[in-house]
């Protein structure tokens, strides 16, 4: 992961910019219930332990290389995300198969409910964070 | 964004921008186009050119990298559908970039690092 800092300090020319964004695992995602009003909360979703590894993983170089005065941060922040989903079976099957969320919904929602609205509209809201960071003089 | 994850099939990482921000999206929320506007860019982990295309229009230059020859295939593909002129793409890894020193203004890393 530094490595990969260290080369993009190189190609950048001085004063350039790296866009760091990616899946903000420090906070969780939800599975949503679309209806006529917008989009209610049925369900919480975890990141994957392992992928929670990596993260913590990309954070500790992103601030090496800033601890290295390499790159300077310009600013910062976070978005949400919404994945559609036809109903409540394709929302599972995609989390079944999903890399860096749990397998499974933690849902909110009871049971009787859950089969009331399974052929609704779902989406699952993440949030996604972003770091500009200015490429400044130091020496790799 | 109109597709579901039932319209794309399964989840695969490579290829599944669709269910990813588009990138007008992305851009909006980092600053706006005179972020790339007229810049030398470089999308890392490009996948199959998602954002890389989305910004070519606004760069002097887009180039995208990634480790998997089968993103790298989509996004050349989709560069030549597109009609895109001002896109390059080559298989490659992070750790060790086949470019000059100095030779972009701006680096993405969308969901790479």
């Amino acid at each position: 992961m530094v490595d990969a800092l260290h080369e993009i300090h190189r190609v950048l020319a001085l004063g350039g910019l790296l866009v760091d964004a990616r899946p903000d695992s420090r906070v969780l995602g939800h599975a949503e219930h679309v209806t006529a009003g917008g989009h209610r909360s049925v369900g919480t979703i975890r990141t994957a332990r392992a992928e929670l590894g990596n993260d913590r993983a990309s954070d500790r170089a992103i601030t090496r290389v800033k601890r290295e005065r390499l790159f300077r941060s310009r600013r910062k922040g976070r978005f949400w995300h919404r994945v559609p989903f036809d109903g409540l079976a394709a929302l599972q099957e995609y989390l079944r198969e999903h890399l860096r969320f749990e397998h499974r919904v933690r849902w909110t929602a009871g049971t009787a409910t859950r089969r009331r609205i399974k052929d609704d509209r779902f989406t699952i809201r993440r949030a996604v964070r972003y770091e500009l960071l200015e490429r400044v003089s130091g020496q790799t | 964004m109109s597709s579901t994850a039932s319209d794309v099939g399964k989840h695969v990482p490579a290829l599944a921008s669709s269910l990813r921000p588009s990138a007008q999206d992305e851009l909006a929320v980092w600053g706006g186009p005179r972020l790339v506007r007229g810049k030398r860019v470089l999308d890392l982990g490009c996948g199959d050119g998602r954002l890389a295309l989305g910004v070519a229009a606004l760069a002097r230059t887009v180039d995208g990298l990634d480790p998997d020859p089968e993103g790298i295939a989509a996004a050349r593909k989709r560069a030549r559908d597109e009609g895109v002129g001002n896109a390059r793409f080559e298989v490659g890894a992070a750790q060790s970039l086949p470019y000059k020193d100095g030779a972009f203004d701006v680096v993405i890393s969308s969901w790479t690092l």
